[in-house]
């Protein structure tokens, strides 16, 4: 059983994504049990398989029995079994988030929208966990195909910007494989151990340029990274709100961990950093993509438009951190990696939250917010202070090793772009705690109306997924220096 | 260099069939256009790959007299390599799954705004 | 607009070609595509997967994962598009 953890990742929630149908045909209500099941399992293998490669090492996987270089190799080494835990814990908290949002915007569909959520999830789990280029492609295209169709199905103008996603995802995929085709062209391998192995010798080849460099773009336009982003406001912001708290947080993080393998993996690191100037190009596009979303965010009213600007900043954070290449930028990247996940998340599932009660977005229409529903805004509050960087919460470790990687290269304008990224983060959400909690002056009528605001919190289903995560925030922020020191100084590669 | 031009050109009308399928994906206004040219581009990708498991002089890679014949040597050079077949297989489906997705968000676009023209479209949004 | 859309193409264009340079020519049987993985498939067929038939053995039995995730991606695509396009019961959608 614990040595087919790996695989029972991907293939129960692949399994469940099969009959789910059948079972909603049955019974509809019971599609939502089944995949907290599903998911509840994954995560559970995901954890098993965290702890066995920090007992025992990386974990080969040979799918069928077939050697590596021949068949396809599921690789788990800290990295992936790091990422996997916090996808699969990430994608649990929000199909248990779902249940009502999915009641409320999509009453007729539940039974296919659960089906291909977990479709959704299943992808992202077999890009984490594989070993072989183009397997990877394959579960990417799940992903991807999942992605599109949740997004349709939202509000007003989804399905346009979910065509646009088609047409930006599919340039980029195909870029994906072209790479791989290229790569393939001079080694006649596709498993990335092997690949590792027989690039060295052609470095100087232009092939491997070239698909060096066409993996990378292909990456980073799944990923939204800046000027290749012009697909990802629209369709986020018109998705439905359960499918924002999914996507969101994990179609970047998990593109980002696509990016670190393949450039300090697949290519060694000195290929990266020194053959092509690609760190150094990397870096200063991050810190555009930071400022540019942080700027961009400042201009939004609607609260779900400007989260999703912050969410490009954020991806601007995580490439930072690959860009800068050293000890420090990439443990704050591989640590931004789940922080980014948890805040993002938790943002995501509070702006439904309110949603699913208020009905609008409007950040001017927030007045007595806090009274109606006390514990989200407490928890938005929380959120807020982690993705601004103050000191308990757990976005201020990340920021602290992006900033202390930028001071080790000396890249002082880096180091300053992150801080004062932090401050206009500090605008935004003080901008919208604002609305929400400090009452209007003068105006008797408007204090007699306060007094009356009913209390009427989310519900459970929705409350509990907040709440936790909300915890789990600071949790991580006291323990991220136990978490540095057991998993992610060995999840970055040994040369640095 | 007649060498070098024989043996580049086919990569490289591949890579001209690429670009027109790449254009019509970011410079057409028509979603259907947008649909054709991403298909153009797969398709050459397909191409592309195809021709690398190609070797001269060689044949389609299923055994000739496979049974009864077990003994003899199975030359490598005798057939070509079957690996990017099999990938381009798989990449033909996600391509036709991805086709489907786009043309059903292409009918679901057409029944709200009743046109396919992107500036209408975003037009009719605002 | 037409202009920028047109140099982004042909700037792609070009860097995919200048790649083709160190490339090994067409139908060369001594590619490192033909030698490294793939003899493997061709030489022990009948012996490791009793197939005739190469493409089927690694489809099926090599790589027979891949396989599934084709499947996977057929059946993500078909679900994909009865929630797109399955019209609701009642009302006017």
């Amino acid at each position: 059983m614990i040595e087919q953890a790996p695989v029972l990742i991907v293939v129960i929630p692949l399994i469940f994504a099969f009959i789910t149908p059948l079972i909603g045909w049955w019974r509809k209500e019971l599609c939502y049990p089944w995949i907290i099941l599903s998911l509840t399992l994954s995560t559970f293998c995901s954890v098993i398989t965290l702890l066995t490669v920090i007992n025992t090492g990386v974990i080969h996987y040979h799918l069928g029995g077939w050697l590596p270089p021949w068949g396809i190799e599921y690789a788990v080494d800290y990295l992936n079994a790091f990422v996997l835990v916090i996808v699969s814990f990430t994608s649990l908290t929000v199909a248990v988030y779902s249940k009502k949002s999915v009641e409320l915007e999509l009453p007729e569909k539940t039974i296919y929208f659960y089906t291909v959520f977990l479709l959704q999830a299943t992808g992202f789990f077999g890009i984490i966990v594989t070993g072989d280029m183009f397997n990877l492609y394959v579960f990417l295209e799940i992903a991807s195909l999942a992605g599109y169709a949740l997004i349709a199905v939202g509000e007003e103008g989804a399905p346009m910007a979910s065509f646009r996603y088609v047409i930006m995802g599919t340039i980029g995929a195909s870029f994906y494989l072209l790479g791989v085709g290229y790569l393939y062209m001079t080694t006649g391998s596709l498993n990335m151990a092997d690949l590792a192995r027989l690039l060295p010798d052609l470095y100087g080849s232009k092939v491997v340029l070239v698909a060096f460099t066409f993996l990378i773009v292909g990456v980073a336009t799944k990923m939204a990274l800046f000027p290749l982003h012009g697909w990802l406001p629209d369709a986020y912001e018109k998705a439905p709100s359960s499918v924002s708290a999914l996507l969101a947080p994990l179609m970047t993080k998990v593109s980002a961990y696509v990016m670190i393998r393949i450039m300090f993996t697949v290519f060694k690191p000195y290929f990266s950093i020194e053959m092509l100037p690609v760190t150094t190009i990397l870096s200063w596009i991050a810190a555009a993509a930071i400022l540019y979303g942080a700027v961009m965010a400042l201009a939004q009213t609607d609260l779900k438009r400007m989260l999703v600007y912050v969410l490009l900043s954020e991806v601007g954070y995580l490439v930072l951190g690959i860009g800068l290449a050293n000890k420090n930028g990439l443990t704050g990247t591989i640590l931004h990696i789940m922080n980014d996940a948890c805040m993002m998340v938790a943002l995501f599932m509070i702006v439904g939250a309110i949603v699913y009660r208020c009905g609008n977005r409007e950040i001017s229409q927030f007045r007595n917010l806090h009274r109606r529903m006390p514990f989200t805004m407490a928890a938005f509050v929380i959120v807020g202070l982690s993705v601004v960087g103050i000191p308990p919460t757990c976005g201020f470790f990340s920021k602290w090793y992006l900033i202390l990687g930028a001071v080790d290269t000396s890249q002082w304008v880096l180091a300053g772009v992150l801080v004062l990224s932090s401050l206009l983060n500090a605008i935004l959400f003080f901008r919208v705690i604002e609305y929400a909690y400090i009452e209007p002056r003068g105006g008797h009528d408007n204090g007699g109306e306060s007094l009356a605001v009913v209390r009427e919190e989310a519900p459970l289903t929705m409350l509990i997924p907040i709440i936790s995560v909300t915890a789990g925030i600071v949790l991580l922020g006291l323990l991220s220096g136990r978490i540095v020191s057991t998993v992610i100084q060995f999840a970055i590669p040994a040369c640095f | 260099m007649v060498d070098f031009i024989v043996g580049k050109y086919n990569y490289w009308i591949y890579i001209v069939l690429m670009m027109i399928g790449f254009y019509a994906m970011i410079g057409k206004k028509n979603l259907i256009k947008k649909i054709i040219g991403m298909n153009i581009f797969q398709t050459a990708i397909i191409l592309f790959y195809v021709s690398i498991g190609c070797k001269k002089g060689a044949t389609l890679p299923i055994l000739g007299h496979a049974h009864g014949h077990a003994g003899q040597a199975i030359q490598t050079s005798a057939y070509i390599n079957p690996l990017p077949h099999v990938l381009m297989l798989t990449a033909i489906v996600v391509m036709v799954a991805t086709l489907g997705v786009a043309l059903a968000i292409g009918i679901m676009i057409y029944l709200k705004y009743n046109t396919l023209e992107e500036d209408e479209i975003l037009k009719a949004v605002k | 607009m037409k202009i920028l859309n047109l140099i982004v193409v042909v700037i792609t264009g070009a860097i995919l070609i200048y790649g083709t340079m160190d490339m090994p020519g067409w139908g060369d049987p001594d590619s490192p595509a033909s030698l490294h993985v793939s003899p493997r498939y061709i030489t022990k067929t009948m012996e490791e997967t009793a197939t005739p038939n190469m493409v089927t053995s690694v489809l099926a039995d090599y790589r027979a994962y891949d396989t599934l995730g084709e499947t996977t991606v057929i059946f993500t695509a078909g679900m994909a598009c009865i929630l797109l396009l399955r019209k609701r019961r009642n009302g006017h959608g």
